[in-house]
Parts: structure tokens; sequence; C-alpha cells
């Protein structure tokens, strides 16, 4: 059993609160002064040379979330945040836009090479057996670098950090930012389309199948400051584009505030598929810390035949607040949400999807794994929708939840509403603990405690971690296991 | 998402407090009973009816939906209907006042009027939580009921039947039982409505099952086409109790019907089962909340729903696990027919957990009719109307049937068909 002895092994070698990637890096940056106001957003639009037509949106935006209460319905608590006390500009100095990977602050490219983060071409074209992946770093809140530019616009593929395509494709950005998640659209959302000072951007013409992986690295490094981050890909007519994002951010006793907006868009024949592996810090075990993470994540099947399928794989963040949803609008579209969420220690976790089938034909699948350990509390939300005119629209739901240990919790609380007598509505969920039958099967063939229950949780998992891309699928799988580590045996 | 809740009151909240200060001096209660009567409608009065913002009545805007409230009427001539169960003994209530009943053996019997006058209602008047709304209205305007006595160790040799009969106007009744232990016994709660004038009926039953009581508990709701009904069941379970506890609603315009159950007694067992037959343009909602405290114990779960028409359909069903009990077996299952594209249901089955050794699941589906069943039944010669009559009725029979007393299968059964040959 090599592959689980390996997991073992990794699980041994890496204690709970020894977050891997908690290194803090020295690196000189502009900041904005602390707190929001209308001239901080008027400083971020002038740092990003915005149009004109961004900063209104900005303020109309920001007015907006003036008249707005913090949400309090997810079962997740939290002392107050206070608004004023964050940074919502910072940026490493030596980034104002360099040309190639020469100008970057090799400090910077040191964060990514300790984070194992390919920024240079060539490395990656060197492993012979490795496929190309582009990436765009986002360093607090701007993009540092953007690899395989070049090779995707000879596909046709825009892919550059959401700054950069306000400028340079105003029109894309134009129709595009906020049709899926209206400024309007809550407290979160909101506030990032205030503030939001990065992301990336993605365009996948007509006809075309993206090359390449394209993944977005997130990073978190200056104290005291938010990160605000804006994606929005669109895929053409019958595009096909797979992409993936990670996270990760220093370790420190302070919770740091993550909002992030992240819109897709399919049209006819078009295919999304979206992947992430959350990993930011934690928090320590005395609950201590740790990311605050904030997100809305929503994707529209605008056009026929068009498909788009999230994959998640949460393991890190204090508090964790996050709904990718399908807006199931063109007819025969299909989505999908694969998730597993770990919480371990203190972490909180409210997640889920939304399944809106509008269009006839429309069909979902959504398949959640939550573990449950430590004193965590991890809870599974989600909604399927069946409008009038979704006539034979389909959804199948499985939402699964694993207890390690007594002292945590595991909710599932699932909103159903049909209103197609055509339509089918499948929903099944399961709470258990690693069963001693199952337990028992793995040892008496020789297999210890600790490996049968490894192997076990990956049992339970692997529908999801088959949906990730090849690379990451055994990234994730890592993941899971250390983070569980401590709770299990 | 942030429209600051005004104030202002809507016809029906005016209307309820209306008649309250109307009744000021007539409704029966002690000192302690009605400074709670006062609490309760004051709190009525500041928080309004339920929204859908608040969580427990997100699919039921009670302040939207109600629309008006009836003024409290008179008694008109009302007939006792024949037990569902020949051979039962029947207690009887119209217009919500207990008619003088003479109690079976192992059985006491007394006017819940009775206790608010001495006082002993007092505690138990008290709502269940914070979104009792149900339990406010009650609480407010209650004024008679029945309080049973199930003598340790009685065993009823027949049901025991509860007729709550009414026309239009206020009906609010309210039913403690309490079983003691090793009783057995069956009990039906019937309300039924009688004319087309709208009735606002509330009744609340709290059930206590002592350490090894059986019960069959059987809730069947006919009220008017007009009718309003705010229904609850309060269960406390001791332990080895057995409770099967049967939710039939197949009438009234809007209805909700809360179980609030609580397990905690260990080895107690709780089964459930509802049928819910909805058409016309109604409204009718079933909210379980069902407390696991203990270990070792089991429940299940399984509601039936039939929609037609422009009815709306709502489920909602909490599991909430405490830390202590282990060993918990919770399944609950949510099955519906939707049979016309005017209708909706929207369900909500919530798992809450916090002790890992157990095991709990809930599933729920919606969906018409499978094309293969008609199918089969049609190639077989079985023209399309009746086959599809037949399907939906085995759907809900199917539920009906594990009650296994002959007699009171065939009796919903009869109830059932008679319903479906009206809507189908």
């Amino acid at each position: 059993m090599p592959a689980v002895q390996e997991t073992v092994e990794q699980v041994r070698q890496i204690d709970v609160d020894q977050y891997k990637y908690g290194f803090e890096t020295e690196i000189e940056v502009d900041k904005a002064p602390k707190g929001l106001s209308e001239d901080i957003i008027r400083f971020i639009s002038e740092k990003k040379q915005e149009p004109e037509w961004m900063l209104e949106w900005r303020l109309e935006a920001y007015r907006r979330w003036l008249t707005l209460e913090e949400p309090t319905w997810a079962r997740v608590s939290y002392p107050k945040i206070d608004f004023n006390d964050i940074y919502y500009y910072a940026a490493p100095k030596s980034t104002a836009g360099p040309k190639s990977l020469d100008e970057v602050d090799p400090e910077l490219l040191k964060v990514y090479e300790k984070l194992g983060i390919p920024l240079r071409e060539q490395e990656i074209l060197a492993g012979v057996e490795k496929s190309k992946i582009a990436v765009d770093a986002v360093f607090d809140s701007v993009s540092v670098v953007t690899t395989f530019k070049e090779e995707l616009k000879k596909a046709g593929v825009i892919f550059m950090s959401i700054s950069e395509a306000i400028r340079e494709h105003p029109d894309l950005v134009k129709q595009y930012l906020g049709s899926v998640v209206p400024t309007t659209d809550n407290y979160y959302a909101t506030l990032n389309s205030a503030v939001f000072t990065d992301g990336s951007f993605v365009y996948v013409p007509k006809g075309v199948r993206c090359p390449m992986e394209l993944s977005t690295y997130f990073r978190i490094n200056e104290k005291n400051t938010g990160q605000f981050e804006r994606t929005l890909i669109i895929a053409a007519e019958g595009a096909f584009v797979s992409y993936l994002e990670g996270c990760t951010a220093p370790q420190r006793d302070e919770n740091q505030l993550h909002a992030a907006v992240v819109e897709l868009v399919a049209l006819d024949d078009a295919e999304i598929k979206y992947s992430t592996v959350q990993n930011w810090y934690p928090g320590d075990k005395q609950g201590k810390g740790g990311i605050y993470n904030f997100v809305t994540k929503r994707g529209d099947c605008r056009g026929a035949n068009s498909k788009i399928s999230w994959t998640q794989v949460e393991t890190g963040s204090a508090i964790t607040w996050k709904y990718p949803s399908c807006i199931l609008r063109g007819d025969n579209s299909r989505g999908e949400f694969y998730s597993i969420a770990v919480s371990n220690g203190h972490q909180q976790i409210d997640s889920g999807t939304k399944m809106i089938h509008l269009g006839k034909n429309t069909s979902s699948r959504i398949i959640s794994k939550g573990i449950s350990a430590g004193v965590s509390n991890n809870t599974y939300r989600g909604q399927v929708s069946m409008h009038r005119k979704a006539e034979n629209a389909r959804n199948f739901t499985n939402c699964d939840s694993l207890l390690i240990g007594d002292t945590c919790g595991a909710h599932t609380v699932p909103y159903i509403e049909v209103k197609n007598s055509t339509a089918k509505v499948e929903h099944e969920a399961t709470t258990s603990k690693i069963s001693e039958d199952q337990k028992f099967y793995a040892m008496q063939r020789g297999i210890p405690e600790e490996e049968a229950i490894a192997l076990i949780v990956n049992g339970f998992v692997r529908e999801v971690i088959q949906e990730l891309p090849m690379e990451f699928a055994v990234e994730a799988q890592k993941l899971i296991n250390i983070s569980l580590e401590g709770s299990v045996g | 998402m942030n429209i600051q809740t005004t104030n202002r009151l809507t016809t029906a909240e005016s209307a309820l407090l209306d008649a309250y200060n109307a009744q000021i001096g007539d409704l029966p209660g002690d000192g302690a009973v009605l400074s709670v009567r006062d609490r309760l409608l004051d709190e009525l009065k500041t928080g309004g009816l339920p929204t859908r913002r608040i969580e427990s009545w997100h699919y039921t805007d009670l302040r939207a939906l109600l629309r008006a409230v009836p003024a409290v009427q008179p008694a008109p001539s009302l007939s006792a209907v024949k037990p569902l169960v020949s051979g039962a003994s029947v207690l009887t209530l119209r217009q919500g006042a207990a008619d003088a009943a003479t109690a079976p053996e192992g059985v006491t019997v007394r006017r819940y009027a009775d206790s608010l006058v001495d006082g002993t209602a007092a505690e138990g008047l008290r709502e269940a939580s914070a979104d009792d709304a149900i339990g406010r209205i009650n609480g407010s305007f209650v004024r008679d009921g029945l309080v049973l006595e199930i003598a340790d160790g009685a065993e009823l040799a027949a049901p025991l039947e509860i007729q709550s009969l009414h026309g239009a106007g206020q009906v609010h009744t309210r039913f403690p039982v309490r079983f003691g232990a090793g009783s057995k016994a069956t009990v039906i709660e019937r309300h039924r409505g009688e004319g087309d004038e709208a009735a606002l009926v509330s009744s609340i039953s709290a059930l206590t099952l002592g350490d090894g009581a059986e019960v069959t508990w059987i809730v069947l709701q006919e009220q008017g086409a007009a009718d309003t009904h705010l229904g609850q069941i309060r269960v406390e379970l001791g332990a080895d109790a057995k409770l099967r506890l049967f939710v039939v609603n197949a009438g009234g315009k809007l209805v909700r019907q809360e179980l609030r159950i609580t397990v905690s007694g260990e080895g107690s067992e709780l089964t459930l089962r509802g049928v819910n037959l909805l058409g016309g343009d109604t409204h009718t909602d079933v909210t379980l909340v069902l407390d696991h405290n203990v270990p070792h114990t089991n429940s299940t779960e399984i509601i039936r729903n039939v929609i037609f028409d422009r009815a709306r359909g709502v489920f909602q069903g909490m599991i909430r696990v405490a830390q202590a009990a282990q060993k918990t077996d919770a399944k609950m299952a949510c099955n519906t027919l939707l049979l016309s594209d005017d209708a909706d249901f929207s369900v909500k089955p919530e798992l809450e957990i916090f002790a890992d050794d157990v095991l709990c699941g809930h599933g729920a589906t919606v969906a018409d009719i499978d094309r293969n069943h008609m199918y089969y039944m049609m190639t077989r010669g079985v023209p399309e109307k009746t086959a599809r009559a037949m399907l939906v009725y085995a759907f809900v029979a199917q539920i009906v049937e594990e009650l296994e007393e002959e007699s009171l299968v065939e009796a919903l059964e009869g109830i059932i068909s008679a319903w479906l040959d009206r809507h189908a």
C-alpha cells in the first residue's frame, strides 16, 4: 500500500497547526491609508488607472454598501469586523507593471518558489511529464505576473489580471462585470464591488478550447489588509476552459478578511470547469487568527447546452462563507458542484451551492462531502430551485457528513423549491462516523488503524477528488490528510 | 434585503389585538394565567406575525398570508360526527368549548378551562421558543380544551377520539395529555370545520409519555375550505416510550402544523408519518423540530405529499442530535407528487448533529408520477385516468397501512379516497 503509506507519512510529518504556508515575507509595499471611504476608493481606482465609468461603478456600490447590514443567517460566529481597521490596498512597490519575470522583485519570486507555484515558463517546460499551466499570481492587492500570456494569445484566449483587462478590454469588462453578481447582490459582494483590487480575467473566444489549464494563485502577505479579488471568466459559444485557484496566507494572530467575487459566464455550448483548493491560514489550535473567507461565486449558464462545474476542496480559513452557484438559464444547460469541506480545530464552515433552474431540460448534480473534527462546525447549506418554466429539469443532491470525535458538529440545511410538475428532484444526506465495521474489515486484513482511517476518508471523498485536474487531485488529497492530522486514530 | 420592518399592523394583526381587548375580563384564567396571556399578546403586538425573515417561517409568511381574522362568533348547531373507529370513546368540543364528558376506564378527563381558572395551566401556557407564534396566539386566546390523564399501566381497550367541531369564527383549544408509565393508548385528534365561512383555529396538544408508554396519536385535520388552522403538537418522550404519530392534512385554506418533539428518555422510539393532501388554492406547512437529547433513541419520519391545482406545500424537518445523544438512529424521508404546474412545493430537511456515533440521514424527492409506472398500468389495459388515480392513492395509502389496526387503516383510507375523488 505505498499510496496509503505515503498519506500516513505525510500526516505524521506535519502537526495540525504547523501550517505549511504560514511564513511572512518582508517586501516593501505601497499601501493606501487604513479605512474605507470614497477617497480610498478613488485612490484605488487611480492607482489602477481606471476609466471614469469604473470609478462610478465602484462608488455606486460603496454607497449601496453603506445602507446594508451584515448578514447573520449563516451558522458562523465571529466578533464584529471593523471595516475601518483594514488596509484596502497594499501592493509590492516593485511591481509597477513588470514586463517580464526578470523585472519582478526576486523576493517575490522566492515566495512563489517556496509555495511551489511555477512562475517561470521554461521551468515548467523543462519538466517533461508535467502539463502546462498558465498562472496569474495575485499578491495582496495586485497581480504580480501572468505566465504564458503570449502562447494563450495565439489561441485567442485573453488571460490577464482584471486591472489590465479594464484598461485593455473595457468593452468586454463593461459588458460582463456585475452581470452575474450584481453590485447590489449581498453585503460582501457589494463591498467587493467597491474596493476590489485585482483578480483574473479570462475570455475564451468562440469555438476555442483553451490549450492549457489556467490558474490564479492568491497570496495575502501584508498585515491588516483585506484581500478583495474579482475574477471574471467568459466562455463564448462552444468554448472550453478549465481554471484553478489556490490560496494561502501567513500565520498570524489577527483575523484577516478575504471577500472575493467570482463571476462565470458560459454562452451557447460553452463549458467552464472551475476548481478551488482553498488553504488560507485556518488559525491555531486555540482558534486564534485565521482568514475570514466570505466569498460570492456564481456561474451563469446563459447559453443553451452550456455547462458550469464547480469543484472545491476547502481545508483552510477560520471561517468560510461560500456558496458557488449556477444559474441554469439556457435550455439543456448543466450545473455541477463537487465539494469537500474539511474543518478541524476551531474552524467554521458554512458552505454549499445554489442551483437555480430557469430553462427547459436543465440538470444539476451536487455532491458534497463534509468532514468535521476537533471543535469545528461544518454546515452544508444549499438551495435547489425549479422555476415554473424549468420543464423536465433534474437535480440530484447527495451530501454526506463524517464526524471525527464528539466535540464537533455537522449540519445540513438544504432548501428545495419546486414549481414545475415535470421537474424531478432527489436529495439525500447522511451523517455518520467511520463505522466500526469498515474499520474492522480493513484492520483484520492487516492494515493498521491509522492507515485504515486514512483509507476510509480517502474513499469518502474520492468522488469529488476525481473531478479535480490530475496534478491538483494529488495535492488536495495530501491537504485533506494534513488538515485532519491529530484528529484520527 | 434590508427593508425596515415597519410597526404598522396588518389587518389581521389589528383584528387579533381588538379581539383580545374585546375579551378582557371574559377570558378564563387566574392572575398567573392572565399575566402570561398579557405578555404573549404584548409580544405578538410588538413582534407582529412572523414573516419569511424568521427562518422557521421562511416558506409560510404568516404576516402576508393571514389576510383577515374572523370575529369571535357563538357556536352554530353542530352535531357530533361518527367516530373514525366504531366503539371509540368520543370527547366532543363545539366551537372550542368542551362538552361534559364521561371518561373511559383508566382515563381522567378535565376541562382545560378549569385549569385556566385555578391557574394550574399557567406553566404550560408559555411559548415553546422565540419563534413560537402559534404558542403566542393560542396562549393569548385559548378558552378551553381537555386535560387528559392516562393512568400508569392502563391499557385502553378502544381508541379515544377528540372531536373539535366548529363553524365560522375563532376556535382556540389546548390538550395537555399525560400518558402514565407503561400505559397503552390510541388517540385520535380530529379537527373539523363546517360551512363555507372562515374560521381561525389554533390548537396545541402537549403530550407527555411516561416511561414505557406506547401511544398512537392520530391528527386528522379536515377543516373547511376557508379555514386557517394553526396546529401544534408538543411531545416529550420518556425512557423506552414508543410514540406513533400520524398527521393527516386533508382540508383548510392556510394550514401550519408544527411538531415539536423532544426525545428525552433513553431507549425511546418515535415513528412519525404524515400524509398531506393539498388541492385548490391553499397553503399547507408541516414543520418538525425533533430533538434527540439522550443516547440510544430511534426515530423515523416519512412524509408523503400529493399536490393538485394551485396548492402550495411546505415541509421543514429539523433533526437535532445533542452531543450526549450517542447511538441515535434518525431517518427522515419526504416524498412529494407534484401533479400540477401551478402547484409548488418547498422542502427543507435539516440535520444538526453534535454527536459522532450516530446514523442520521434524510431524503427528499419531488416529482410527477413515474412514466414507467403509468406505462406498466396502461399496457395492462387500465385507462390513463384510472391508472393515475390508483398510483396516487397507492403512494399515500402505503403509509397509512403501516398503522396495522385494520379498522383505523380502513377509515383513513376511506377519507383519503374520498378526498382524491373530489380533487383528482
